[in-house]
């Protein structure tokens, strides 16, 4: 038993980064006074660590390790670090004039961000129960204090109460689903959980389909799946917009992560006891959340049940688990992520000009700032899945896959959910393009009568136009984030 | 074995139904505790009579206390601000986020 144990410590090297720069950022905003760092440093700071851990799980992409099991770096996991890492960047330096005027404690505010990005990268990783459990916890943990750290604002603090609570019973029932599948399985381990299983499940049966259902209730949470979304219109509401943003982008992508990692794996030869869960959370997901969002009139909330209903098509993909679908799956991950992130930022610059998060708001918007008018209007329309735009090859590819998985009626129904969200996406647009900002019709005779015009920072312009462009990248020429996907898919079922 | 699982089955029925039931945010955390007192039970039971050679149930149920206290005490901290916002602990209080 005695065996020396080699592991390849290099491989962790972007978890490293990320670690050590929480540390850092955490410290450095602590003795700021003392160290005479000038405002802009910290957040600088986040983002070489952010940056670093990109090009460092770019450096390792080719190598893999399996560390007992425990913790798997291969492409999957690249594939999530450099997502989540970007995504972390991204936010921070589209967000920065915001953290300035509406954070309270900023130094925890981003050491915050940072641990969230890293029990995503942990999620991804992990293959083993306990590991998944730990990211997880770090993930939100981490975001239950983001939420609820705006300044003199009691939304948010309501917002992080029944985050954290919700949260707290979320991670109880996915625990003793863990629990469950522990004792049904002999192991937490996923290599020896699909071992066990593919031999026999039927002495086990009852505590095995009891363990899949709260496993499937927590994961749901987390990923904010109709009928456990309860929380995330209020945590998006309630959040600062750029934990808003975090909460859409690198919690959503770690829970998929998670539930890949899970589904594709140990949980796989008991398909037949799953399969059905997932296909009526995912219908009831897509109806609802897209149903729910014709009613909203705050941004921030459309967004969080346009983002229910996107989780509600991403778990179609789960539904018809292949590597196919998984690889589809990745895709249109990375293009929600792309194009929510150009949305989030976007607003972000327009709360830092108008302090407004109602859609009324935008009334005008194409004619004070046509720019910002143009990267919300693109973004919507990818998110709605327009052609020539990130949203609709990466739908497209989706829809496609699930449909081969042999569920074409809940394609069908996912289509219908799809045209009826471009409803309320064209809502905000015409609020943008169509209407005044005292509320009356824009006569194209004579345009830009009322309202001065307003530029945004120049941060904000290099963020949402390279946000804009990647979104129009993904849209018209797929294939690098397509290859990645696929060997991400590949690694996965190897 | 029978014992144990029933034992925490019964706390994590109690735990949810306490989630349910109480108004106070505080009471509401303490039902937490007891779910995540009955993963614990339940870890524990399957790792002795089940795979008592390795001990990876009570490593597993170890980090969950563990991490449950840290939730306690994190969740505290958010009752603490909504505690100063709204002079209640109570969740019914925190209703100005709806639809």
């Amino acid at each position: 038993m005695s065996e020396v144990v080699q592991f390849n410590y290099s491989l962790l090297v972007p978890e490293y980064v990320l670690a050590v720069t929480a540390g850092v950022v955490l410290l450095a905003d602590a003795f700021r006074a003392e160290l005479k760092l000038g405002r802009g440093t910290v957040p600088w700071m986040v983002v070489a660590g952010a940056v670093l851990t990109v090009l460092a799980s770019i450096v390792t992409a080719g190598r893999t390790g399996e560390f007992a099991g425990l913790f798997a770096v291969d492409a999957f996991t690249t594939f999530f670090r450099v997502l989540l890492a970007a995504t972390l960047a991204v936010v921070v330096v589209g967000s920065h004039e915001f953290v300035t005027k509406h954070i309270r404690h900023q130094g925890e505010f981003y050491t915050m961000l940072v641990f969230a990005t890293l029990g995503g990268t942990v999620m991804a990783a992990s293959r083993e129960l306990l590991t998944a459990y730990i990211g997880v916890e770090l993930l939100s943990f981490s975001l239950y204090v983001a939420v609820s750290l705006a300044k003199r604002d009691p939304r948010s603090g309501e917002a992080g109460l029944k985050y954290v609570l919700l949260g707290g019973v979320a991670s109880a029932t996915l625990l003793y689903g863990m629990s469950l599948i522990y004792g049904a399985a002999g192991s937490t381990s996923y290599g020896l959980i699909a071992e066990h299983l593919a031999k026999d499940s039927e002495g086990v049966h009852m505590a095995l389909v009891l363990g899949l259902a709260m496993v499937i209730a927590g994961l749901g949470f987390k990923a904010s799946a109709v009928p456990f979304h309860m929380w995330t219109p209020d945590a998006y509401e309630g959040a600062p917009l750029p934990v808003t943003a975090i909460l859409s982008a690198t919690s959503k992508a770690a829970a998929f992560a998670l539930i890949l990692r899970l589904f594709a794996g140990p949980l796989l030869p008991v398909l037949r006891d799953w399969q059905w869960m997932i296909a009526v959370i995912s219908l009831l997901t897509m109806v609802f959340g897209n149903l729910i969002a014709l009613q909203q009139t705050n941004i921030k909330r459309l967004l969080a049940y346009s983002s229910i209903g996107q989780v509600g098509f991403m778990l179609m993909a789960v539904v018809t688990m292949s590597d196919v679908s998984a690889s589809a799956l990745l895709l249109h991950l990375g293009g929600y992520l792309v194009t929510n992130l150009a949305v989030f930022m976007a607003v972000i610059a327009l709360y830092n000009q108008t302090g407004s998060e109602e859609i009324s708001d935008m009334r005008g918007l194409a004619e004070s700032n046509p720019y910002l008018a143009l990267v919300i209007a693109a973004g919507l329309f990818s998110l709605s899945g327009m052609p020539l735009l990130a949203g609709f090859t990466t739908k497209f590819i989706l829809f496609q896959a699930a449909a081969s998985g042999g569920y074409l009626w809940l394609v069908s129904i996912a289509v219908i959910m799809s045209t009826v969200s471009l409803y309320y996406y064209l809502q905000v647009v015409r609020q943008m393009y169509v209407l005044q900002a005292d509320g009356s019709l824009i006569d194209p005779q004579s345009p830009d009568v009322n309202g001065p015009r307003w530029r945004l920072t120049a941060t904000g312009y290099v963020v949402t136009a390279g946000l804009l462009a990647g979104v129009v990248f993904v849209g018209l020429y797929v294939s690098p984030l397509a290859v990645a996907a696929n060997r991400a898919a590949a690694a996965l079922f190897s | 074995m029978e014992h144990f699982l029933g034992l925490s089955g019964v706390l994590f029925a109690l735990g949810f139904y306490g989630v349910l039931a109480r108004r106070s945010a505080i009471l509401i955390l303490i039902s937490v505790e007891l779910m995540l007192a009955a993963v614990s039970i339940n870890f524990i039971t399957f790792a002795t009579y089940l795979d008592p050679e390795r001990f990876t149930g009570v490593i597993f149920a170890i980090f969950a206390i563990t991490i449950a206290a840290a939730e306690v005490g994190l969740a505290l901290g958010i009752v603490l601000r909504l505690f100063r916002d709204r002079g209640t602990s109570n969740v019914d209080a925190a209703d100005e986020l709806k639809w």
